[in-house]
């Protein structure tokens, strides 16, 4: 079942469509990529999830209904313009935070001391925020996203401003989320944090939807036929010119053949035992990288 | 609404938490205290410290007037007779240390009125007007004594005449109270100054609010948790009520301070003598005038209706500063850092500045045409009405004023609202006030 259901939304700004009949289907308990490139349409549709602003047509369901003024404290939002009262306390700027999301005191109280804990920020409670590093400043914000247990989270490029330690850290917190219930839409332009985390993704381009799917699926329909194969005594291999050519690359230990169109794997093969000791061969699927660039490159 | 309480909350305890307001809260109202006692201090000072003697020769050439000038506690005199021959500088020279200068008081003073006083040092103008009040008084006991009358003295004392003009004012009953016209504008004046005060003093305090949460970017982490109108009046709100407890702290410390100094002043009174504060304040007849002033004030003080006059001015203060914060909150909203926003600020405070000056000539006449108008008038009306309240306005006008003032507080609460949720999500460029006013839409 789908978690967020957004239905032909339109959105326009002073003339310009920022979002041109867009849609988006984030399955329950799934982490799922929002791609495209600056100025795309993605903070548009996240502000209109969030109900910051509201869509000119279109819906937005929530668990299979209208979406309410009501859902925002079942939101968590990460915005990529990161944002602390710099004056006050970190603990006050949390707990403020918390409750205007509808947490109780206490509990807001509570929940904030494990999370400091959990990132060693404890001795800094009762510091102002501007007294944090960057990287800190980061992780209350993460905190104060998270603290009340929202069951959609979304994250508008959360690594950025980590360092790879904290990234990582920050990654195993997110994946923590998922397994615990929350849903998580997740914006970036990070290809390689999507490949690593994302299930499935959607990718906007010029206020439309270019791309949508799996993952794993998209980087099936974007195969090139390219394998990489290896034979022994590392021999190179010559082209053949009824099955596969060779593609000359220097990042593959091995050699990188592409098949000719309705040549199968399997003849491929064959012929290679026939004339090399084969010792191994793999497939060479798309990068996400690959792709977005491709598929924004060709609108 | 909780979230609305919320907001209030903290934006409330983040500025009263601040260093700098309660400094600023405490220093203001001893800053008041301070200016109002520096001049009776000086007087004070002057009178009680001023141990200095001046020794001062009188030469009198007339023979008759030099007995006009008496010892006193900073005067020393020594009286002498003399002619046109007697060379005062020559005297002076011969003194040496002994004086401070030479007073000549010629043969025919009485006709000339006219008489010199010689030093190598500056004579204060303490001194000479001590002296001439000195000499005019046995000048005039002189040309009185010349017209051969014995009861010419006492006729003229009876003479004396100053004549004052009681304001009275009948209320619905036609009971008699007394007031001061005088009082009742001053009293109008503070009112709409601390008006004008401290609604551009807090506006401006929300205007940066604003602009410090967009620069921060948290307003977008806000608006995602509660709706920018909840965000907006609570920062209204919140920041409003920190402007009544301001004023609240204040008429506290200024009471105990009030208070405070009426006892030290009355020790202060008792301990010196009298004389010497009048001679201090080089005022005759200093204390009675003094003591009158109060007598009026405390008449003036009873003859006024405090209940209506503070919930008038409560009303109107609310009404104004919810008028005036919107503009500031919503305009705020459209510009990226405080330095951009004169371009809105300017036309909201240059409106203010008119009702302040409207507020200053509607006192020579509270009830003429242009106090009518500009008290009715919601952008004026909570700064005028203050000159007018207490004098009595008639209810109708205060009803309409009232009723335009709200009604147009919200259309502006209205108007800001609406241009506060787009400005605050926009940043870049700079934006004009045609495009401002398009967001209304």
């Amino acid at each position: 079942m789908n978690f967020i259901d957004v239905n032909s939304v339109v959105k326009q700004y002073d003339g310009h469509m920022a979002l041109d009949h867009v849609d988006l289907h984030v399955p329950q308990g799934c982490i799922y990529g929002l791609l495209g490139p600056n100025g795309a349409g993605k903070t548009s549709l996240i502000r209109i999830i969030n109900r910051i602003t509201r869509a000119d047509s279109g819906t937005v369901m929530i668990n299979g209904r209208p979406l309410e003024d009501k859902d925002i404290t079942n939101i968590g939002y990460l915005p990529e313009e990161r944002g602390l009262y710099k004056k006050i306390k970190v603990s006050d700027e949390i707990v403020y935070l918390a409750r205007l999301k509808g947490m109780p005191k206490q509990l807001a109280v509570a929940e904030m001391e494990k999370w400091l804990k959990r990132f060693d920020l404890t001795e800094w409670r009762n510091r102002k925020v501007e007294e944090l590093s960057k990287g800190m400043q980061q992780k209350v914000q993460f905190i104060t996203t998270v603290i009340h247990r929202p069951q959609l989270l979304i994250f508008d490029e959360p690594f950025s401003g980590f360092d790879p330690v904290n990234a990582e850290q920050l990654k195993h917190e997110i994946m923590q989320l998922r397994n615990e219930g929350s849903t998580i839409l997740f914006s970036t332009h990070n290809m390689a944090s999507v490949e690593e985390i994302c299930e499935k993704i959607t990718l906007i381009n010029h206020s439309r939807v270019v791309l949508e799917g799996n993952v794993a699926d998209i980087k099936q329909q974007h195969k090139k036929n390219l394998f990489v194969v290896n034979v022994e005594g590392d021999k190179s291999i010559e082209p053949n010119d009824n099955l596969f050519e060779v593609v000359p690359s220097d990042k593959h230990q091995g050699t990188l053949i592409k098949l000719r169109p309705g040549v199968t794997l399997h003849d491929t093969i064959a012929w290679l035992n026939e004339n090399y000791i084969l010792t191994g061969i793999n497939e060479q699927l798309p990068s996400m990288n690959e792709i977005f660039i491709e598929t924004v490159s060709n609108k | 609404m909780n979230k609305l309480k919320l907001i209030i909350q903290h934006e409330y305890m983040t500025i009263v938490g601040k260093k700098s307001f309660i400094i600023m809260t405490l220093l203001i109202p001893f800053l008041i205290l301070l200016v109002g006692c520096i001049p009776v201090l000086m007087a004070y000072i002057n009178s009680s410290a001023d141990t200095t003697v001046t020794r001062i020769a009188v030469i009198d050439e007339s023979g008759k007037y030099g007995g006009a000038f008496k010892d006193s506690p900073n005067y020393r005199f020594v009286i002498m007779q003399g002619d046109k021959a007697t060379n005062a500088h020559e005297f002076y020279k011969n003194a040496g240390e002994s004086i401070d200068a030479v007073m000549v008081i010629p043969a025919s003073v009485l006709e000339d009125q006219q008489a010199t006083i010689y030093s190598e040092n500056t004579i204060d103008q303490g001194t000479i007007s001590m002296l001439t009040g000195c000499l005019n008084d046995t000048l005039a006991r002189a040309k009185i004594a010349s017209f051969n009358d014995p009861d010419l003295e006492s006729k003229i004392e009876q003479s004396q005449v100053s004549a004052q003009i009681k304001s009275i004012k009948w209320d619905e009953k036609g009971d008699e109270q007394e007031q001061s016209a005088q009082f009742a504008s001053i009293l109008g004046m503070i009112l709409s100054f601390l008006t004008y005060t401290f609604v551009l003093s807090y506006g401006a305090m929300i205007m940066n609010s604003v602009v410090e949460e967009k620069t921060n970017r948290i307003v977008e982490v806000i608006v995602s948790s509660c709706r920018p109108m909840e965000l907006m009046m609570g920062k209204i709100i919140g920041v409003g009520l920190v402007g009544l407890t301001q004023f609240a702290i204040w008429v506290v410390l200024l009471g105990i301070g009030y208070v405070v100094l009426g006892l030290v002043a009355g020790g202060a009174m008792a301990v010196s003598s009298p004389e010497a504060i009048t001679a201090g304040m080089n005022m005759p007849g200093g204390t009675d005038m003094a003591s009158g002033a109060i007598g009026d004030v405390m008449t003036a003080l009873a003859g006024i209706n405090w209940l209506s006059l503070l919930g008038n001015f409560v009303i109107y203060f609310i009404g104004g500063y919810l008028l005036y914060a919107s503009l500031f909150a919503g305009f705020g909203s459209a510009v990226d850092q405080a330095s951009d926003s004169s371009q809105f600020t300017m036309p909201i405070i240059l409106i203010m500045i008119v009702a302040l000056y409207a507020g200053i000539a509607c006192i020579e006449n509270p009830s003429g045409p242009m106090a009518v108008w500009c008290s009715i008038i919601p952008f004026t009306s909570p700064i005028v009405m203050m000159v007018r309240l207490p004098f009595d306005v008639p209810w109708w006008q205060l009803l309409l004023s009232i009723v335009l003032l709200y009604a147009t507080a919200l259309g502006c609460i209205w108007i800001s609202a609406r241009i506060y949720r787009t400005g605050i999500l926009l940043y870049g460029k700079k934006r004009s006030f045609k495009e401002v006013l398009k967001w209304i839409k």
